[in-house]
């Protein structure tokens, strides 16, 4: 067998195209050169993502005024009641849950204060009851959440819902707010709740 | 068509009814619980006390939380601010002390031994002397234990949270009867437990257990009932307490219940007796005590958005009738959720509640003779939550949630503040105030503390 065809065997096995050194080095930059570039978009992508200004409620300032339910641009509000457990005394009577001065504490729709019947009742055993917001059905009127300062522990909280809201520019509702507790945060924070 | 035929708009609509929080099981006594009132003693000392002055019961001697004391007491703080000289710790409650010469007694929860506890402590160093206690489930709920032991020289009264009446010796706590109103009387325990405090009238127990009697005075001798109220109304047990006042010539117990208020006769061969009933004015909570304001009337307040009210009462020959005269909401008027508001010279003091618009959590001040538009309050800058206050010698005290101390001199045109200071770091510090011989004893949800007003 000559050289000749040697070589074109050989070839043909690796079906491959010498590369120089110098071409090995030229891809080998590209390549890092456009991970370098893929990471730090990325990443100024993520901190620009994270760090935009989003609305969201001031509960410590948030006076119950019912506007959210009223004022915001969507169909139903974003602004929704969020549960904070932890701070709940899961109340027979609770403040949240029934209207003042109720006489029979169960789930007759004529001693409930939610006008939507968004928060839900269940008994977990004597004397504690747990209660649950059915979001679907918030409205972000805020009745709930007043009831449960005035006589609770404040664990019903108003928060605009990140999911739904569409963050106007100018939020429709902090312009009616009279209180000045609809707030930009960053929107790495998400989520300003009393704890 | 077909859709129009057979489509129901309404199947996404349900109707809200009761039960449909699956309420099972209500029932809180345990099956086959046997609770034996007094089961268990240890005493730990000695003591011979010199201190003679008491605070025997609810807001003190005259169950107006008032205190005026001729003997010299500390209310200069600016030169010598008091200090916590004594602290014990307690289960989670709200129970407050009473004292009677020298010791001091607590109706506690403990929390590891599930026991309603009775402690007695020396007053000038916080020594226990002797605790008496019996198992009895309560699960935490706000706090357990509520209530305000009643003494007089030969007995201690308490209640605990699920209605269980001790009757001991005062001095070395020997047991003398016990009483479960609710197996007793079917007393329907309320909300958060009872904060019934005993009354304690000569030697008869009152209590107002609701269920097949409104009212029941209880011999402390024998432990039998010696009259009882009937009760075909149906009302409940309240959180609030039984005042003794004098309307119209009449000695009576006056009772906020659950259902309305009342006022038995307390004294005479007519004792037990039902003189008048309201049922007018009937908030679903009711936590302070009926004030009463004059020889004809009286205050009435509750939380949960219940506001306030006057109740005027009639004499005609021996029969007597109420009516009410004016009602408000907590926005409108004084109204009180936990702590009953004072009477002082002339003018009524109470701290507003949460549901009271701008001037929530303010302390007020109204004239007797008009509880509806206050003549001093004390500011945005300087508001309370739902802690005790009392007057002494011309000087308010007022605790506030997290254990600071403020101090007021009434002798001016309007109540000045001169001094506050932070005693612990406290919690829900809501148990009333209890003063005698120049200590004054307050609580935290989790501690009783005693400060030295000696000057």
């Amino acid at each position: 067998m000559s050289d000749q065809h040697s070589n074109k065997l050989k070839s043909g096995n690796t079906g491959n195209k010498k590369i120089g050194r110098r071409e090995f080095f030229k891809t080998g930059l590209r390549a890092a050169a456009l991970i370098s570039l893929g990471s730090a978009t990325g990443y100024l992508l993520s901190k620009s993502t994270l760090d935009d200004p989003v609305w969201q409620i001031d509960p410590e300032k948030c006076v119950q005024c019912g506007r959210c339910a009223t004022h915001c641009v969507l169909p139903v509000s974003a602004v929704k009641c969020m549960h904070v457990y932890k701070m709940c005394g899961y109340c027979d009577l609770c403040g949240g849950y029934f209207r003042p001065q109720v006489k029979k504490l169960d789930t007759g729709a004529e001693n409930q204060l939610c006008p939507t019947k968004a928060l839900k009742r269940t008994f977990v055993e004597p004397p504690y009851y747990r209660y649950d917001i059915d979001e679907e059905l918030c409205n972000g009127c805020g009745k709930c959440v007043e009831g449960c300062g005035s006589f609770g522990n404040g664990s019903l909280q108003l928060q605009i819902n990140h999911n739904i809201c569409t963050n106007c520019n100018k939020c429709a509702i902090a312009r009616v707010c009279p209180a000045g507790a609809i707030i930009r945060i960053p929107a790495s924070k998400g989520y300003l709740l009393k704890k | 068509m077909l859709y129009w035929l057979f489509h129901d708009p309404s199947r996404d609509l349900y109707v809200y009814t009761p039960g449909m929080d699956n309420p099972d099981s209500l029932d809180t006594r345990a099956a086959g619980e046997t609770i034996v009132i007094g089961e268990h003693f240890e005493a730990y000392g000695q003591y011979q006390s010199s201190l003679k002055a008491g605070w025997p019961q609810f807001r003190g001697n005259d169950r107006n939380n008032i205190l005026l004391t001729s003997s010299p007491v500390n209310l200069n703080w600016k030169t010598k601010e008091p200090q916590v000289i004594w602290s014990a710790e307690t289960g989670e409650g709200h129970a407050a002390p009473a004292v009677f010469e020298g010791r001091v007694y607590l109706l506690d929860y403990d929390e590891s031994l599930r026991a309603d506890m009775l402690r007695c402590f020396r007053l000038d160093n916080g020594e226990e002397l002797w605790r008496r206690w019996y198992n009895v489930p309560v699960k935490r709920n706000h706090g357990m234990s509520r209530t305000i032991p009643a003494l007089n020289g030969k007995y201690v009264v308490s209640m605990g949270p699920r209605c269980h009446v001790m009757c001991t010796d005062r001095l070395n706590g020997d047991f003398y009867w016990g009483l479960d109103l609710e197996k007793q009387y079917g007393t329907e325990i309320p909300l958060w437990y009872t904060g019934q405090c005993p009354l304690l009238d000569d030697s008869i127990a009152v209590f107002a257990p609701g269920g097949t009697v409104l009212m029941t005075g209880i011999d402390c001798a024998s432990g039998q009932s010696v009259w009882e109220t009937p009760n075909p109304d149906q009302w409940k047990m309240s959180h609030s307490s039984i005042i003794p006042a004098s309307f119209l010539g009449k000695k009576m117990y006056i009772y906020a219940a659950i259902g309305g208020i009342c006022g038995v006769s307390a004294e005479g061969e007519d004792r037990g007796k039902l003189l008048w009933k309201l049922g007018d004015w009937s908030p679903s909570v009711i936590a302070p005590a009926p004030l009463p304001l004059n020889d004809n009337s009286l205050f009435v307040t509750g939380g949960y958005g219940a506001g306030g009210a006057i109740i005027r009462i009639s004499r005609n020959g021996d029969d007597f009738s109420a009516a009410l005269q004016a009602a408000w909401l907590p926005h409108e008027g004084l109204a009180s959720e936990q702590q009953t508001p004072l009477l002082y010279r002339g003018y009524v003091y109470g701290i507003l509640p949460k549901d009271a618009g701008a001037n929530r959590n303010q302390l007020m001040r109204y004239q007797q003779g008009n509880l509806q538009e206050a003549d001093w309050q004390s500011g945005k800058t300087l508001r309370f939550g739902l802690g005790p206050y009392m007057i002494l010698n011309d000087h308010l005290l007022v605790l506030n949630d997290e254990g600071t101390l403020y101090l007021f001199s009434l002798s001016g045109k309007e109540p000045e503040e001169l001094h506050h200071v932070k005693l612990f770091e406290g919690q829900d510090a809501w148990g009333p105030l209890a003063f005698a011989d120049n200590y004054l004893l307050l609580r935290d949800s989790k501690k009783i503390y005693c400060i030295d007003l000696k000057p």
